[in-house]
């Protein structure tokens, strides 16, 4: 007689198991490990372990390595996959490869974004790999579930999630001179990715350590615009800027002394990572997206 | 007592090692080889030592790990002068002349390896995350090196370059012009490599082929062949984009890494 096993939820993709192995079999998260929240409510999500495997329809996906880890998809004859050229590491000479037009190709070579897309399709092994140290978020997508995308974060996905991109709205400008300068702390555009027809899966790179938190509604948290990865889309998305009380003119706030957050408000979950590249600080702000000010 | 064969380089070790007395790989832990066939280079523990004739390397440090190498009389190694890290103020230098001029000028390489010689130590490391692999070369083998991936050869290595044959692998190819090629002659030779990011390696069967990201590329026998295998894509109205893998056609063992510079295919 065998014995039922327990049902198990993973607290990092929230999708029930079976809970008989050491990882998800869906986000590869290790499931005997106990989940490490700080004080302030953030969840660290812990790292794909070596050589664990991720089930997408018929295929898989196994996560190798640590630093900089690899994606290898043992792709099914029926399954495809997608991904920006530069990431793929190694294939098999039996993978069939097709480029995947975008729309506005003029407006995402404007914004540093890549122009197509190939669509890998089985059988065969494909492996994907970022270029930078840090961890490889699994982040499967219920069906009709959509969650947006700072740019330049997207690693593969599986062919039923589709993709749009969107302008991210947030911006600031600032006067240099004669010249007003533009700036988009997050990126011109967010990849937004919903799951069609059924459950998606959706690859991310996070460089450092990944961390994600359900903002519960109104709920606010400020993070490093640099910082995000991705979030739901219910929750909102607005620009903060502290000003601190410098002691002389040339250490005023208008001038040095600025913060420029990025605020979150939910509902929904979050997620940022631990490496992030500040905000450009160059002179008084002129004008920007919808944002909160603070003078302290 | 049976003695321990390593996974990696299959040298035999005392049953009560815990590392391979020639490449420094753990021997309590199982090679951890992907569903594809890719075995993970081993993750050396935090100073690990091995022998190569009558030195020691240890290996210190885990995310940009760092070479120590403590060399005896009449050992020597050999490496490019910006990869030194530290070494002991009476360690004997001396400069290894590489042959090839304005090629190897043209080509980015340096003129001149340095050479440090024992009695003394010496420590060297690259400049980005990744990890040190540790390849001895038995007797009478040729490897083939992506260029600027060496971290230090031993003196039993005799040192050449070679060009990576035709135009389009130069141009497409994502790997310079030239690849370091180490030969051993009758001593086996201790070969040190920084592969950015992890790295992987394979075993490809006669006219066994893979497809690699040219960037991905470390190292291979010199009995694999590399190609350029150029795949051409429409793209609507914007025409058509090019992209360039370099084939490998086996026998013979291929390593890759990956976190790799992309450049070629743009």
């Amino acid at each position: 007689m065998t014995t039922p096993t327990a049902s198990y939820t993973c607290p990092y993709c929230r999708i029930p198991s079976e809970g008989d192995a050491t990882t998800c079999p869906h986000c590869g998260a290790p499931v005997d490990v106990r989940e490490r929240v700080s004080k302030s409510g953030w969840a660290e999500q812990p790292p794909i372990r070596d050589m664990a495997r991720i089930r997408f329809n018929r295929s898989t996906c196994q996560i190798s390595g640590s630093y900089v880890p690899v994606a290898e998809m043992r792709l099914d004859p029926q399954d495809a996959v997608y991904f920006s050229h530069h990431v793929l590491l190694h294939m098999d000479p039996s993978i069939q490869l097709e480029s995947m037009r975008m729309a506005g190709g003029w407006n995402r070579v404007l914004a540093g974004m890549p122009l197509f897309m190939m669509t890998a399709r089985g059988p065969g092994y494909i492996a994907i790999s970022a270029d930078h140290p840090g961890e490889t978020l699994a982040v499967p997508l219920p069906p009709n579930h959509a969650i947006d995308v700072a740019e330049h974060r997207f690693l593969v996905a599986t062919a039923n999630v589709a993709y749009h991109w969107e302008p991210s709205g947030i911006w600031y400008t600032t006067q240099n001179g004669d010249e007003q300068e533009w700036h988009y702390p997050l990126g011109q555009v967010m990849d937004r990715f919903t799951a069609q027809g059924g459950p998606g899966l959706l690859l991310l790179h996070a460089q450092g350590n990944t961390f994600i938190r359900d903002l519960r509604p109104n709920e606010r948290i400020l993070v490093q615009p640099g910082g995000l990865i991705w979030k739901d889309r219910s929750v909102r998305m607005f620009l903060h800027f502290e000003y601190p009380h410098g002691q002389y003119w040339f250490s005023s706030a208008r001038w040095q002394a600025k913060s420029i957050w990025l605020t979150l408000q939910g509902p929904g979950r979050v997620a940022v990572q631990s490496v992030f590249e500040p905000p450009e600080m160059a002179g008084s702000i002129r004008s920007s997206s919808g944002s909160t000010t603070q003078y302290w | 007592m049976d003695r321990i064969e390593c996974q990696w380089c299959k040298a035999q070790n005392e049953p009560e090692r815990t590392s391979c007395t020639t490449c420094g790989a753990p021997l309590d832990k199982r090679n951890l080889v992907s569903d594809s066939g890719w075995t993970e280079a081993p993750r050396l523990r935090d100073m690990t030592e091995f022998r190569f004739s009558n030195s020691t390397c240890q290996i210190e440090g885990e995310i940009v790990p760092v070479a120590e190498l403590a060399l005896s009389p009449g050992d020597s190694v050999f490496f490019e002068h910006h990869v030194m890290l530290w070494k002991e103020p009476q360690v004997p230098m001396s400069a290894m002349n590489t042959g090839g001029g304005a090629r190897r000028m043209f080509g980015g390489m340096p003129h001149i390896l340095s050479v440090a010689h024992g009695p003394g130590r010496i420590a060297l490391s690259r400049d980005a995350t990744g990890e040190v692999v540790v390849l001895p070369i038995h007797p009478s083998h040729e490897i083939d090196v992506r260029e600027h991936a060496f971290l230090a050869g031993t003196h039993s290595l005799t040192y050449s370059f070679v060009r990576i044959k035709g135009l389009a692998n130069v141009l497409h190819g994502g790997s310079g012009m030239y690849m370091d090629r180490f030969v051993t002659g009758g001593e086996q030779g201790l070969l040190l490599l920084h592969g950015y990011g992890n790295v992987f390696q394979k075993t490809l069967k006669p006219g066994e082929k893979i497809l690699i990201e040219p960037g991905g590329f470390l190292y291979k026998d010199s009995s694999v062949d590399m190609q350029t295998a150029q795949q051409r894509f429409k793209t609507g109205m914007l025409g058509s984009h090019n992209m360039y893998l370099a084939e490998m056609t086996g026998p013979g063992r291929v390593g890759i890494q990956s976190m790799y510079v992309h450049h070629g295919s743009e």
